[in-house]
Formats: C-alpha cells, sequence, structure tokens
C-alpha cells in the first residue's frame, strides 16, 4: 500500500488516482479526508457504511488490492493507485456474488447497516480459505460488529456461501 | 447449518407462516440502502455540535467569534440563540408526585452532562465545521457533579434542577390487595437489593436529521432516523412556534377554513373518545405545575401556534440503520437543527458521530430494585413489596419519560406468578448522565430482578429454581385467575407455564450433573438459569388502561389500502421500520389476503405526508400484532369491495368469486378471469377518475379479542474459568410462544438478537460513569459490543397458542432482552454457588465472586 508521498499546505489538495470497483477515478482530495468520506461523496457509492469512525465496528471495510481494509481509518491519499472494491463491486449484470446470494438465503440481516462490512470481510475470507470452520467463520467475523442479529445469522450465511461457492456443507 | 430455523408452516397456505426471504435485502445487499447519510441533498450544509467536557458546570460565557470567521463556515449558533427562537421539551408522561423539569434545546447558563450542547456550527462540510469546534471559547465554572443513584438520594448535594427537591424528581406508590396482611400472614419475609449499571441501545448507525428547507415556502422536509416521524413531525412543530399564544390564537380566529377543520376534527375526536378521555389521569400535570407554572404557559403557546400554522414540517424516515428503542424520541439536537434551518432558510443536515451517540444518543437501565417477597416454607408466594429506583440522567427522555418505565414495572412486576398482594414504590433520580430512552423491553429490569430473586428465596427455602417457579407459575386449569392482581386481563395467551414445562422437558438434569463435574475438573464452574416473562405484545385492551388511564388513546394503529387505476395495490403504514422486515412481512400478509404474489403488493412507509398519525411508530413489538393486523384488515375489507365490482363484471355473485395469483374469477373457472387492472380499470372509466385509487379503505385498528400475551422462558447454561473470568455459554435455549408466526425467520432474527443484547448487558457493555459523572466509555475499546466469538448459537422452539382471534399474531420484538440478562445471572449464580444481586458481571467480577481475586475498595 502506498504512503503519501507529497505533503500539501493547508487548504491545498492532492490529486489522486482512485481504482473503485474497477473504474478510475482522478480526484483532488483534501489530504485529511478519508477513504471512505472520498468513496461515499465524491465516487457517490454510498454502500459503503461508517459506524464508528474509529476502526472498530467494521461497516466500513472495503477491499484494498485484495485486503479487508477500514475505510474510515485510511486516507484517500493512501489509496492513490489502489484497487478498492467496494458492495458496489459484488454483484455482476448476471446476478448477486455468491456471498451476497448466501447472505439472501440465509436471511442473515437485519436492519443491514452492518452487512457492507460483513459481505467484504466474508468474500476475502473465502478466499483465502474455501472451507472455514464455524470457528473459524466466527474468528474471521469478530472484527465486524452487528447488533441485529447476534451472528448466528450471518455465520449460516457465509456457511451457505461456502456451498454455493463449491466448498463442502459444513 | 448449524441453524435452528424450521421451514415451518404456521398457518394457511399462502405465504404468511413461510420463511420467506427477505424483499428488503434486494438493495441492502447491493449497497442500495438509503440510510440518512446516503441521501446526499444538493447544497446541503452540515452541522457539528459543541459538547461540554463537564459533567456539571456554570457557563460563564461563550465566545464564537473566531470560530465564526472560519474560511467555510456559515454560521455559529451559541445556545442562548437557538434557545431563544424554539419553545422547551416540556413532559409528556406525567405521573401524580413527579415534577418533571423543562428544558430546552441547547444549554446557555448550565451544563449537566459531559456532551450537553452548548453551540452549534453550521458550515459547508463537516470538516470544516468540527475544526470550528475547536475555535469555541467556552468559560465553565466546574460544580460539583452527581455521579450515582447514591449520590442522589443524598440530600444537601448539589442540585441539578433549582425546583426538584433535592436530586428526586419524584416518588410514587401503587397497592394492589392487602400488602400487610399479606406480609403478616406469610411465614417469613426475604429481602435483597439488587442493582443494574447504565447501558446503551448502540444501534450501528448513529442518528441524524437533515432538514430541507424550500427556499420559496420555507417548507421544512425533515429527513430522520426515527421511528415515530409522526410524533417528530408535530414536536418539530411545536418548540419551533415563535408567535405568542394570543397572536396565534387572533391568526386561528381570523382563519375561517382552518378553524372549521379543526373544531369538526376535535368534534369527531371527542366522540370517539369520551370515555377514555374521561378516564385520564390528570394527578401528573397538579404535581408538575405545582412545581412549575410554567409549564402550562409554554404548553398553550405551542398548542395555540399549532392550530394556526398553515403549515408543518413533512418528516420521513428512510432506511433505519436499527435503533432499539433509541430513536423513538425526540432530541434536542433534532429540534436545534430544524430551528439552525430554519433560521438559515438553508438546509443543514447533522450526522451524529459514535462518540457523541455514546455520550448521549441513549442510554438505559441504570436502575436498583429492594424487593421484600413474603413466603410460607412450602415456597407458595404471598406479597411482594419493591421499591424501585431509577436513575434518569439529567434531562428527561422526550415523549417516552422514565416515568413510564416506573408504570410498567407497576403492572408487569409480578410477572407469571400468583401473589395475593403487591405494593411498589418508584422513585426517578436525576443525575449527570445522559438520556435515558426506552431501550428493547424498557421494564426488562422487573423480569431480571424478580426472576434472580424467585432462584433465591428457593435457595433460602432449600427449594430448587423449578420447584419455585412450579408451584408459583399461572397454569390453565389450575391457578390461572381471569386478570392479573394489577389489573390487565388474563386469557389462554398466557401460556407461560407451557413454555417452561416444555423447557424442562429438552434439559438433560442428569448430563447437567456430569458436565458440572467436568467443569470442575478443568478448572472452571458451570451452571444453569431460567427465567420466564409476559408481555403485553400488544396485550388486552385495558392492558395500557392499567398503565395509566387514559394512555390508550395513544395505542391504536391506523393503516390504509389503496388500489390505483391501474391496478396496483399500495398498503401505508404508520410504523417506521429499522431492522425488523416490515417491507416483506406486510407483503405476505397482504397478499395473502389479496390473493396476489407478493411482488403485486406495494409497502409505503416513513412520510407523514402519506401515511396516517402514529404516537408510537414502531415500537413496544407492536410491528406484527397491530402494524400487521391493520394491514390484515384493510386489505381484508378492499378484497370485497373487489370481489364485488368483479362479482358484476363476471356475471356471477359476490360468494362464488375466488382470487388465485391475481387472477379474480367464478370458482372453478379460472379461465375466465380478470385482473386487479381490469376491475380498477372499470371502476376508474364508471367514475371518469384518473389521479386517485380505485378503491381505497383506511382504519383505526385497536387490536382484536383479549389476549395478546407473548411469553417465554429462557434456559442459559453458562460455563466459567476461573482462571480468566472468561465466560462461555454451551447452549441458550428459549422456549416462546407469539402465537402464529407471520414469518419463522424474522421471528427467529429478533429472538436471537433480543439475548444477544442481553448477553452483551450482562458480561460485558457499560456506560461507566465515574463517581464525578464522568464518561469512562467514549469509544467501541471501551464500551464492548460483543462479537461473533462472544454470541453462540440460540435454540428456539416455538410454541403456537392460538385464539379465536382473526388476527392473532404476537409481538416479538422486545423479549429476547428481557429474558436474556435474568437467565444468565441465575446461570451465573447456580455456576459459582453464590447469589448474584447485580447485572453486569464482566470476568473480574465473576473472578471477585468466586473468590479467586480480592473485591475492589
Amino acid at each position: 500500500m502506498s504512503q503519501p508521498s507529497v505533503s500539501a499546505a493547508p487548504g491545498e489538495t492532492i490529486a489522486v488516482n482512485l481504482q473503485v470497483n474497477g473504474t478510475s477515478h482522478s480526484l483532488e482530495v483534501d489530504p485529511r479526508r478519508s477513504l471512505a468520506d472520498v468513496i461515499r461523496e465524491d465516487v457517490g457509492l454510498t454502500g459503503t457504511h461508517l459506524g464508528c469512525e474509529h476502526g472498530v465496528c467494521g461497516a466500513c471495510t472495503v477491499l484494498a488490492d485484495g485486503e479487508p481494509s477500514r475505510a474510515c481509518l485510511m486516507l484517500a491519499v493512501q489509496a492513490d493507485g489502489v484497487e478498492i472494491t467496494t458492495i458496489e463491486g459484488l454483484a455482476t449484470d448476471a446476478g448477486m456474488h455468491p456471498v451476497q446470494q448466501a447472505m439472501h438465503d440465509a436471511m442473515s440481516f437485519q436492519c443491514a447497516f452492518c452487512s457492507p462490512g460483513f459481505l467484504m470481510s466474508t468474500v476475502a475470507l473465502l478466499r483465502d480459505n474455501p472451507e472455514p470452520t464455524e470457528a473459524e467463520i466466527r474468528e474471521e467475523l469478530s472484527g465486524n460488529l452487528c447488533r441485529c442479529t447476534g451472528y448466528q445469522s450471518i455465520v449460516d450465511g457465509v456457511e451457505t456461501a461456502v456451498q454455493l461457492m463449491g466448498g463442502k456443507s459444513s | 447449518m448449524s441453524s435452528a430455523t424450521t421451514d415451518r408452516q404456521s398457518s394457511g397456505l399462502g405465504f404468511v407462516g413461510q420463511r420467506v426471504k427477505r424483499v428488503e435485502d434486494e438493495r441492502f445487499l447491493v449497497g442500495e440502502g438509503k440510510f440518512i447519510a446516503d441521501l446526499n441533498h444538493e447544497g446541503m450544509l452540515h452541522a457539528a455540535f459543541a459538547r461540554s467536557p463537564f459533567a456539571h458546570a456554570k457557563i460563564n460565557s461563550i465566545d464564537v467569534a473566531a470560530a465564526s470567521r472560519l474560511p467555510g463556515v456559515v454560521k455559529v449558533f451559541t445556545g442562548a440563540e437557538l434557545n431563544a427562537v424554539t419553545n422547551p421539551f416540556i413532559p409528556f408522561f406525567t405521573v401524580g408526585g413527579l415534577y418533571t423539569p423543562l428544558y430546552s434545546c441547547m444549554s446557555d447558563d448550565r451544563v449537566r452532562h459531559i456532551g450537553d450542547p452548548v453551540a452549534l456550527v453550521v458550515a459547508e462540510s463537516r470538516y470544516i465545521a468540527e475544526d470550528a469546534l475547536e475555535l469555541i471559547e467556552v468559560d465553565y465554572e466546574d460544580l460539583e457533579a452527581i455521579g450515582s443513584i447514591d449520590a442522589a438520594l443524598k440530600p444537601g448535594r448539589t442540585q441539578l434542577w433549582e425546583k426538584a427537591d433535592g436530586n428526586v424528581l419524584g416518588e410514587f406508590t401503587d397497592t394492589f390487595g392487602d400488602v400487610d396482611e399479606a406480609f403478616n400472614q406469610a411465614d417469613r419475609v426475604i429481602t435483597k437489593t439488587f442493582d443494574c449499571p447504565r447501558q446503551s441501545n448502540q444501534p450501528m448507525e448513529t442518528r441524524g436529521i437533515a432538514v430541507v428547507v424550500d427556499p420559496t415556502t420555507g417548507h421544512l422536509d425533515i429527513h430522520s432516523t426515527s421511528q415515530a416521524p409522526h410524533f417528530k413531525k408535530w414536536a418539530i412543530a411545536a418548540m419551533l412556534v415563535k408567535d405568542s399564544t394570543a397572536a396565534s390564537l387572533a391568526k386561528f380566529a381570523r382563519n375561517s377554513e382552518r378553524r372549521s377543520a379543526f373544531l369538526a376534527a376535535a368534534k369527531d375526536f371527542v366522540a370517539a373518545n369520551k370515555e377514555k378521555m374521561a378516564q385520564q389521569d390528570n394527578s401528573g400535570m397538579v404535581s408538575q405545575l405545582k412545581k412549575d407554572p410554567s409549564t402550562m404557559l409554554h404548553q398553550l403557546r405551542m398548542g395555540a401556534g399549532l392550530l394556526a400554522a398553515d403549515d408543518y414540517p413533512t418528516v420521513m424516515a428512510a432506511d433505519i440503520g436499527g435503533a432499539f428503542g433509541s430513536k423513538g424520541p425526540v432530541a434536542r439536537e433534532d429540534v436545534a437543527v430544524a430551528a439552525a434551518a430554519s433560521e438559515l432558510g438553508r438546509s443543514v443536515q447533522w450526522i451524529e458521530d459514535r462518540v457523541e451517540n455514546l455520550l448521549d444518543g441513549g442510554q438505559a437501565r441504570e436502575e436498583r430494585f429492594t424487593m421484600s417477597v413474603a413466603v410460607d416454607n412450602d415456597g407458595m408466594l404471598k406479597g411482594l413489596r419493591v421499591d424501585a429506583v431509577l436513575d434518569q440522567g439529567a434531562y428527561t427522555g422526550f415523549p417516552v419519560a422514565p416515568a413510564l418505565i416506573a408504570l410498567l414495572w407497576k403492572v408487569y412486576f409480578p410477572g407469571p406468578y400468583n401473589l395475593d398482594a403487591f405494593e411498589i414504590t418508584s422513585k426517578i433520580v436525576t443525575t449527570n448522565k445522559g438520556r435515558v430512552v426506552p431501550y428493547r423491553g424498557p421494564w426488562a429490569n422487573e423480569t431480571w430482578a424478580r426472576e434472580r430473586m424467585l432462584d433465591l428465596v428457593a435457595a433460602e427455602l432449600g427449594l430448587t429454581p423449578v420447584e419455585i417457579r412450579s408451584r408459583n407459575v399461572m397454569r390453565e386449569g389450575v391457578s390461572m385467575p381471569d386478570a392479573f392482581i394489577t389489573g390487565p386481563t388474563i386469557d389462554e395467551t398466557m401460556s407461560v407455564a407451557k413454555t417452561f414445562d416444555r423447557a424442562l422437558e429438552m434439559i438433560d438434569f442428569d448430563q447437567l450433573k456430569r458436565d458440572k463435574a467436568d467443569a470442575e475438573g478443568r478448572g472452571h464452574r458451570l451452571g444453569l438459569g431460567i427465567a420466564s416473562y409476559h408481555e403485553a405484545a400488544p396485550g388486552p385492551p385495558n392492558f395500557f388502561s392499567s398503565v395509566q388511564p387514559g394512555t390508550d388513546l395513544f395505542v391504536y394503529e391506523d393503516g390504509r389500502a389503496e388500489i390505483g387505476t391501474d391496478g396496483t395495490i399500495r398498503m401505508f403504514t404508520s410504523q417506521s421500520p429499522h431492522g425488523q422486515s416490515h417491507q416483506t412481512t406486510y407483503k405476505q400478509v397482504a397478499a395473502d389476503e389479496f390473493g396476489v404474489k407478493m411482488e403485486d403488493v406495494e409497502i409505503v412507509w416513513g412520510d407523514t405526508d402519506r401515511t396516517q398519525f402514529s404516537f408510537l411508530g414502531t415500537g413496544g413489538s407492536r410491528g406484527g400484532p397491530m402494524g400487521g393486523g391493520v394491514m390484515r384488515m384493510t386489505a381484508r375489507e378492499l378484497r370485497q369491495q373487489v370481489e364485488k365490482v368483479a362479482a358484476d363484471m363476471l356475471e356471477a355473485s359476490v360468494d362464488d368469486i375466488d382470487i388465485i395469483d391475481g387472477n379474480i374469477h367464478v370458482a372453478g373457472v379460472p379461465s375466465r378471469g380478470i385482473s386487479y387492472a381490469d376491475v380498477a380499470g372499470k371502476v376508474a372509466a364508471d367514475r371518469n377518475i384518473t389521479d386517485e385509487p380505485a378503491f381505497m379503505e383506511a382504519m383505526k385498528y385497536e387490536g382484536v379479542g383479549n389476549g395478546g400475551w407473548s411469553v417465554a422462558t429462557h434456559v442459559a447454561w453458562v460455563d466459567i474459568d476461573l482462571e480468566t473470568g472468561e465466560v462461555e455459554i454451551p447452549r441458550y435455549l428459549v422456549v416462546e410462544d407469539c402465537g402464529p408466526i407471520i414469518n419463522p425467520g424474522v421471528v427467529d432474527g429478533q429472538v436471537r438478537g433480543g439475548v444477544a443484547q442481553g448477553i452483551g448487558a450482562v458480561f460485558y457493555e457499560r456506560t461507566h460513569y465515574d463517581d464525578n459523572a464522568n464518561l469512562m466509555s467514549t469509544t467501541y475499546m471501551d464500551y464492548l459490543v460483543p462479537t461473533a466469538m462472544e454470541i453462540p448459537n440460540i435454540e428456539i422452539e416455538h410454541m403456537e397458542t392460538l385464539t379465536e382471534g382473526e388476527n392473532d399474531a404476537r409481538g416479538t420484538g422486545e423479549g429476547g432482552m428481557i429474558g436474556a440478562p435474568a437467565a444468565l445471572t441465575n446461570a451465573v449464580s447456580d455456576a459459582l454457588g453464590v447469589q448474584v444481586t447485580e447485572q453486569y458481571l464482566p470476568p473480574y467480577r465473576l473472578l471477585e465472586l468466586a473468590g479467586v481475586i480480592e473485591p475492589e475498595k
């Protein structure tokens, strides 16, 4: 991940190139702005949510060069040239991503405010570990808070996704 | 799959009863939900509040000049400026013996808790607004702070409110049966005090409000994360009234159209509610006016202003990221931001951040109960006395005040057990803390204290927790009275005993013994806890009049169904969904009634211009029974209207009309059917209408039947590691009866989510103020919301007691949270062999209770 290589005086902006869901965005941003704010306000993709803005709740999780990252703790200028994937980048013209479909099938969410973070974390988890145990799922998702569900339906959703993506059923 | 969900079909052959997948997911799971922070209005300004760093202080001066000069800042309002253009919060719920201090949307001469708002910056971006906060200079003079119930009860301490008697705002007693007699006759009296510390609702989305000002008319479109948009509309309209009472009345007198409309509506209202109005208890207002006569002047001014106003704000709630009660109230920030936008004539939004939400986004349950139980040696309960204290924080919640929580204790405390007599005295105290709001079963600590006390009494008598409950629980056909000693009617839906018996069948007590021995071998302790409760969801018709006579005026549910000229079916609900899957379940209900597919029904909510008034909005576990009930009944009525027209068109008798998959036909002749569009088109052509619905039915729904209790028994197994104090929950069982289930997937989710919050409350979460009322838990590193590692799989056993009623569903939103703290603390007591009297049990406390480490202080 690149570090900001230039400094800016107060009020100055820095040019960044964000690759969001495969589309390139050339933007002038105030260097103190968070990646989450720039994705939501400048790129206009509001599916990435801000729950705590101090890196605990995980609702803002995006994939940055494939790695689950807190978009509230990352500056937009740090994402210059980084491939960002948000919840809007999961579905294709053919329909929902298997993780989205599985979470739908399992009735995983209620208010769903936390769902973008869980979906992105799950996509990364199943890429690295296509057949996780329940204990592994719970540990991997413990960086995301949900207040509605008690998590069981989300764990079910991950297990359903394993099946949809061709892994074994648990 | 580890899910305990079964794809069961509870009733009928349609969608109701099926585990239908959520239609909400179609937008949420692809990132297309529209939450308050997503709305992106053109030209919106951003607000940030300057908040007090002191728990209790006088404001000597405030200087906003430097902040105002910062480029990008549009305006900095001091507290005094916004208070000058708004009316105060006046009490909505009152009780005889209670005084409720009035307060304004901002603090201008004194702050009363950490986070108390003293200035509002409006700027071009939130970054700039927050920069400006740093430039505001406030000269505070520190005052002694009241940081605990003990301090609040102590006479002679610094008072938060000048007109109060110390820091006790009120005390009121209710007595049912001959309490002295019960206590004199019983073999013994056992007394114990139970403490619950402060918790917080903590929805994943914080609060927010976006006020869009129409530049030509000045009309306010208020987008809000509100559980009750209609109440917010009226409250904000009232608090923004500027004219004097006399000026408003003169304006009203001149406006003949408005005058006659109001008089007609008032006449209808009085005619419909004469009896309930006559029963209203005014003793609370009498106590209030004795302390603060200005309450009446403010009330008159706001009332007259509402009469005279030609325009009210429109309040809209789009997708809401959870609330658990915290987004029901009208908050000070709502009024401040609306006033700021109105004064500037420009659109302003405020999105709360998490620190603010932990400071004052809603806190709950800091309560103490001293319980005395009169009981015979065989375990038969005779009488109960409760002394309850509730710490409401500095500013009284609005409109649902802590007094209502105490009134609910009054009705609920005896629980599903028979008693001869009951007396409760409740005190409301004020401290330098954040605002108490309703939190998922706001009264739930009666269940915690009672169920904990039952185990304690059992232990003292040499009985088991099972034995004491078995001997006292109300049992249909054996010991089921017609009504609770506290008033509400009882019918067959009070099926607690059935859930209790089923739970016992599902516990292997021999295995429990082996598991306990095994745990001891590992240096752990294992225990089991049981708790039962009942909830009025919606309750019998006399439930709310038992809480407080006259309050049932506010608890009906309005709804409307329409069919457009193109055949589109639209259902309008006054509920304000925030995670409960209303859209899915109401489509299920309406689709079955109309005989159409779910996608043929549109659900409309959240816009006060399109839906009917509702005081409560979504709350009180009423979305299924009341909200769903009015959907069912309006749809049923409308279908009959459609059938009449269709019968004419098909030249058949109404009785022979059948509707399957939207095909309206004579039974047995589906090939010659017509559609809703055909029928609506015919009506439109006959009546020559284009822009109004072909069919419309509106209804005020008050529930049906005499029942409506939602009940459950919870059983928790806990395993405590005596080395670390870490807790595992190897099994958690809920046996619940909420009647016929509309969607088992939704109900299971509600139950589990509630239990998860109960687990959080007992083992992880605490809104922690020190003795000087400094808030120690202002981030998620300090306020610990449990993760997937802490919440176990929760096993749910459904029982469905059916009645004769046509709409028999009972509510289930709050129950999980009501039962869990009791079952868990009972399990901890069983595991450690000590009688726990506090609700918050983090690892260090468990180790203290186990005698592994020395208690603090």
